[in-house]
């Protein structure tokens, strides 16, 4: 039997997510809980069908399809998460692509077998292909075979990760992995715990590892106003990232936007950063300096 | 290849427009649109005048009346002079060209529908005029003698066909006649007119002493030098109203700008041109003189500027003029027959959607040394090009193996400043690969161009391609017919009898009742065209063209409207191919594979354009079938075929005793037209709507697998193999387009596209919610460009159909 992961989404021509141009492979289930998540679609480990109101004529069609009646007539929420069992007949059902459902069973070839069309992009610019999530590690063994595959064709692989794994999954992938985007959200560990669920000290752990096997890595950091913007946390991220002793490790910024919401909506999943807005233009620069003047090297993400 | 000097490129990135390009460019967008009656005026005077001459030294006499005699207008922010009307936007009419083709004329409310949703006021006498020009030219013009020969061969047949939608263009749209290629530049502004006239004088009399008898010859020479004379004439008139305006003016400056134009109007286009800012004069008379002969003509089509062009750039950088001096006359002049319109036909109005010149414009692309020839006055076209936004011209870059990177990235950043994708990307390599197949030798095959939109052509050649009445062939029009047993979207028997497709056991029969459906359209549409080739000689002349177009109308003493073996090209085409195969395989799929419906219920739902439940639900069925843009095997290997095919049945027509024809498949806004002609279709269109954009454009919404998806089913269409101009169209959103890195990484993308074997790609770089909000409020988005299919419009100006088609095209995520 071979190996399997749930996918929900391989996106074609992904300009921010490493070098060149690159395909994005998502893989569902995350250990981290973080409340600025932009992809709630794969934090469960498990399918989930979501509902797209915006785009639904109200045919009916989804509550013919559905076996346990689960189907509500309500304009904004479709799904009785009670009663759903995530079958997706009403996904199928919508001729509309209101009702979406995330989570595909692959296998790592057949994922191989769409990574490896785009291969003349990725020649031209220096691409190649990026694992994320949820958290991609979750399925190291899934991942490592999938990157054999990738450099076997002389495909760049990458994994963007939140670190939060035994450090065995990073031992699995650590030779197949041509770079590493690694997360540093919160270096106050209960802070840590509690905007994302869990604390921080495996994820310091593995990143000194990794720092220490000599692994190309770029450190990322999603910016959110107040959490992780201020001085103090600036400074001990940049101690922290100095004391891996070496000069090429540098972060990059990624500022909190609300792109996410809707899927919280399409999946009943209340959004716990109602109120967070986005940093201007100005104050995310600031930060950027900041890490400058402490010493590391950082940009924004576009 | 050009040693390039990279400080001038920096020099250039720094340029503004000038203040007078902003002052005409302000005042063009406040102009009225107005219809001239003037040059009608003057070809009735002069049709009296020449009663019973020869018609090419009428034709060449009508000119002259006309130039000599039309109002002519100096505008404040003129510094290069010549306008077809004295309107900062005019347009002049093509009565004597086209017979009685614009309708509107015999409407007492004197509104002329410009396109198919503006229009110009005339008063009762300028109406008067044109009314009396159609009841004067009509009876033996051009169009109308073409029509009644094809009358007298195939019936009411051609025109149900084109009320069908299922050929274009009309005759009545006037390039008939052949050719709207490029003047000779390179041969001209060297020469001089003056230089052209005594070859002509030396050719009379060589003729005369050999013994010649061929007088047509004689004529057509002397026709020459009256319409040569009188381009240099005209241009004295602009130096004697400056002159004249100079004489009452007190300001130093202005005084100073009059006399300048004054000096270069005396000196060209008689004599070659010594300065860049004189070579841009003489271009403006010559492109007038052109315009005036036959208003349908109504572009100044630079060709490869950046190259015949350049000595005079980097000649006048040495003697010091200005840099700001350079791109300012190149922005002028540059956009300048963007700004005038034209009253087109009815089916052009339906086809085009816009109703301005094109000046087409290449950059870059190989030379005759086999190296590119990009070089910095490349680079400046486009800079000037992006400051000025406007959606006219239409630029090309000629994409080959060695196109540097620094004016891709130039090339991109322009896209975005336009935001209409200006310019296109063009395989110099496909075309050149593909003329050479056509026995066009490598030096020749170099120097093609960009004719309008994206099709393309040689210079010295006479295009035929929209000619004669035969550019397009509507394949979505020809699968109505073959789904109704040969009965049109007006349920006229328009094609064959193949069948009622409820009877057909299997797709093959389905697909083979298309095929000969298309022989048999096609086939009446070549012996149209040739009849046409024959009668439209007889009726229009254009001497100035033929003089200044086609280097072997000087040797051989003969007008281009007589088409001649050696000196012609043949275009067609062959559109909606993607419409065709994704219906292909919906039928194959639906009806004989999975037996989901029976062809009588999915022809039901067709003739009903999907009404009720269950023609949505089958609408459905027929839209989620695999769909071309999705590297999906099966649509796309559907699309080869249905392309080879095509190909296949065009190209085994000979067109004897010319060169055969060449397929080439833009888009323009053709889609919109060819929508008119095609009932509900099975991949899931809506009866009437338009067709797919560009011709290997996914269909609106069916490309889900994001845009490298969409190249990779283009890249096994195989279209490069068998056409030349294919147009693919990639709408991207702009806010993510703002990094350098972003822009490379669109740069490499590109490249990965034409290094596999891409004949065209151009980027719309919107977002839907910008274009909504245009739609709501147009007032606010005058400025906004978009790109169809090879052609750029502006926005606001397209009918609300095609707004809503380019809101519609997904938007992919860059």
């Amino acid at each position: 039997m071979a190996l399997t992961a749930l996918v929900s989404n391989i996106q074609g021509y992904s300009i921010h997510d490493g070098p060149g141009i690159r395909t994005v492979v998502f893989l569902k289930g995350c250990p981290l809980r973080c409340r600025w998540c932009a992809n709630p679609e794969n934090l469960s480990d498990r399918v989930r069908v979501g509902f797209l109101s915006n785009l639904c004529k109200h045919c009916g069609r989804c509550a013919k399809s559905c076996p346990r009646g689960a189907i509500l007539p309500d304009a904004d929420r479709r799904i009785d998460r009670e009663k759903c069992d995530e079958c997706a007949k009403c996904v199928e059902a919508c001729f509309y692509d209101a009702l979406v459902r995330y989570g595909e069973e692959k296998t790592a070839e057949e994922v191989f077998e769409q990574v490896r069309r785009d291969k003349i992009f990725y020649d031209s610019s220096g691409g190649g292909v990026t694992v994320s999530g949820g958290e991609p590690l979750t399925h190291a063994d899934f991942v490592a075979e999938l990157f054999a595959l990738c450099r076997g064709e002389g495909i760049h692989t990458c994994a963007e990760t939140c670190g939060c794994v035994p450090r065995s999954a990073f031992e699995r992938v650590l030779e197949l992995t041509d770079a590493f985007y690694f997360d540093l959200k919160l270096m106050d560990s209960e802070k840590h715990r509690e905007y994302t669920g869990q604390g921080n000290g495996q994820i310091l752990s593995n990143a000194r590892f990794l720092a220490d096997s000599g692994a190309n890595i770029l450190f990322r950091q999603p910016l959110i106003s107040g959490v992780n913007s201020p001085e103090e946390n600036v400074k001990a991220t940049a101690a922290f990232i100095r004391s891996l002793g070496r000069e090429d490790l540098a972060l990059q910024l990624i500022p909190y936007h609300r792109m996410g919401t809707s899927k919280y909506a399409a999946l009943d999943i209340p959004y716990r950063l109602e109120d967070m807005k986005p940093m201007a233009a100005e104050e995310v620069e600031a930060v950027r300096a900041l890490y400058e003047s402490f010493g590391v090297s950082c940009t924004v993400s576009k | 290849m050009y040693e390039i000097d990279k400080s001038l490129l920096e020099k250039i990135d720094a340029l503004e427009l000038s203040e007078r390009n902003v002052a005409w460019r302000k005042a063009m967008k406040e102009a009225p649109w107005r219809v001239y009656v003037d040059r009608e005026r003057l070809t009735m005077a002069s049709w009296h005048e020449t009663e019973g001459e020869d018609l090419e030294l009428r034709t060449a006499k009508m000119l002259k009346k006309v130039m000599d005699n039309v109002p002519i207008k100096i505008h404040p922010f003129d510094e290069i002079v010549g306008r077809p009307t004295t309107g900062v936007i005019g347009c002049q009419t093509a009565i004597n060209v086209c017979g009685d083709y614009i309708h509107d004329i015999w409407n007492d409310d004197g509104v002329i529908g410009v396109t198919l949703d503006a229009s110009a006021i005339l008063n009762k006498e300028e109406l008067e005029v044109l009314r009396e020009a159609a009841r004067l030219f009509e009876p033996n013009c051009m169009p109308k003698r073409t029509y009644d020969a094809w009358h007298a061969l195939v019936g009411d047949w051609a025109t149900q066909a084109e009320e069908a939608k299922l050929r274009d263009p009309s005759l009545r749209n006037g390039i008939t006649g052949q050719s709207t290629s490029a003047l000779d530049w390179p041969n001209i502004l060297p020469a001089g007119l003056k230089e052209y006239i005594r070859r002509c004088e030396q050719h009379i009399e060589d003729y005369i002493a050999s013994g010649g008898t061929d007088v047509n010859k004689v004529y057509f020479w002397q026709a020459a030098i009256i319409t040569l004379q009188a381009t240099i004439d005209h241009s004295r008139r602009y130096a004697a109203l400056a002159r004249e305006m100079a004489a009452g003016e007190s300001d130093p400056a202005e005084k100073a700008r009059l006399g300048k134009i004054a000096e270069t109007c005396d000196h060209v286009p008689e004599n070659p041109p010594r300065t860049f800012h004189e070579a841009l004069q003489f271009m403006e008379m010559c492109s007038l003189a052109k315009m005036f002969e036959n208003p349908m003509q109504n572009n100044s089509h630079w060709a490869r500027a950046d190259q015949y062009l350049y000595g005079y750039f980097k000649n006048d950088l040495k003697n010091g003029v200005p840099l700001e001096q350079i791109a300012s006359d190149l922005a002028d002049m540059i956009g300048r027959w963007g700004t005038q319109t034209f009253v087109s036909d009815d089916m052009n109005k339906e086809t085009h959607q816009i109703n301005f010149g094109i000046n087409n414009v290449m950059v870059g692309g190989l030379g005759q040394d086999h190296t590119d020839m990009t070089n910095e006055l490349s680079y400046l076209i486009l800079h000037v090009v992006a400051k000025l936004k406007l959606s006219s011209p239409t630029v090309g870059l000629r994409w080959n193996n060695q196109t540097p990177d620094w004016i891709m990235r130039k090339a991109i950043r322009t896209n975005l400043e336009t935001r209409g994708g200006i310019p296109l990307f063009q395989s110099d390599e496909v075309m050149i690969r593909k003329y050479m197949d056509w026995g066009i030798p490598y030096e020749e095959a170099c120097e093609w161009r960009g004719l309008g939109c994206v099709y393309p052509c040689l210079p010295n050649r006479a295009e035929h391609y929209g000619a004669e009445g035969v550019a397009a062939y509507n394949l979505a029009g020809v699968l109505h017919l073959t789904l109704h047993n040969g009965l049109d979207i007006n349920g006229v028997r328009t094609g064959i009898e193949t069948g009622d497709p409820r009877s057909f056991a299997s797709f093959d029969e389905l697909y083979e009742a298309f095929f000969q459906q298309e022989k048999a359209l096609v086939h009446k549409g070549l012996w149209l065209g040739a009849v046409a080739r024959d009668v439209c000689h007889q009726y229009i002349r254009t001497p100035l063209l033929s003089i200044l177009g086609i280097e072997a109308s000087m040797d051989l003493g003969q007008d281009l409207t007589k088409a001649d073996p050696d000196h012609s090209m043949f275009g067609v085409s062959d559109r909606a191919i993607i419409d065709v195969a994704d219906s292909f395989v919906a039928i194959k799929k639906l009806v004989y594979e999975d037996k989901v419906l029976t062809m009588a219920e999915l022809m039901d739902a067709l003739d009903s354009n999907f009404a009720g439940e269950r023609g949505e639900e089958v609408r459905q069925l027929c839209l989620r079938q695999p769909k071309y843009g999705n590297d999906i095997e099966e649509a796309d290997e559907m699309v080869r075929r249905v392309s080879d095919r095509s190909a296949e049945i065009i190209y085994a027509f000979d067109n004897a005793p010319f060169r055969n024809m060449i397929i080439s498949r833009e888009g323009l806004a053709w889609h919109y037209f060819g929508g008119l002609g095609a009932g509900a279709l099975p991949d899931g269109r809506p009866a009437l709507e338009p067709l797919n954009d560009g011709s290997l454009s996914p269909m609106r919404g069916a490309d889900k697998n994001g845009p490298t998806a969409v190249l990779r089913s283009a890249m096994k269409s195989g279209y490069s193999s068998v056409c030349c101009a294919a147009v693919l169209n990639q709408k991207f959103n702009s806010s993510l387009l703002g990094s350098p890195e972003s822009i490379d990484k669109l740069i490499a993308y590109t490249n990965a596209y034409m290094k596999a074997g891409g004949s065209h790609i151009q980027y719309n770089i919107l977002d839907t919610e910008q274009l909504k909000d245009a739609k709501a409020h147009p007032e606010n988005y005058a400025d906004l460009i978009v790109r169809i299919g090879g052609f750029s419009a502006y926005f606001v100006q397209l009918s609300k159909g095609i707004q809503d088609d380019v809101i519609y095209r997904s938007e992919f995520e860059l």
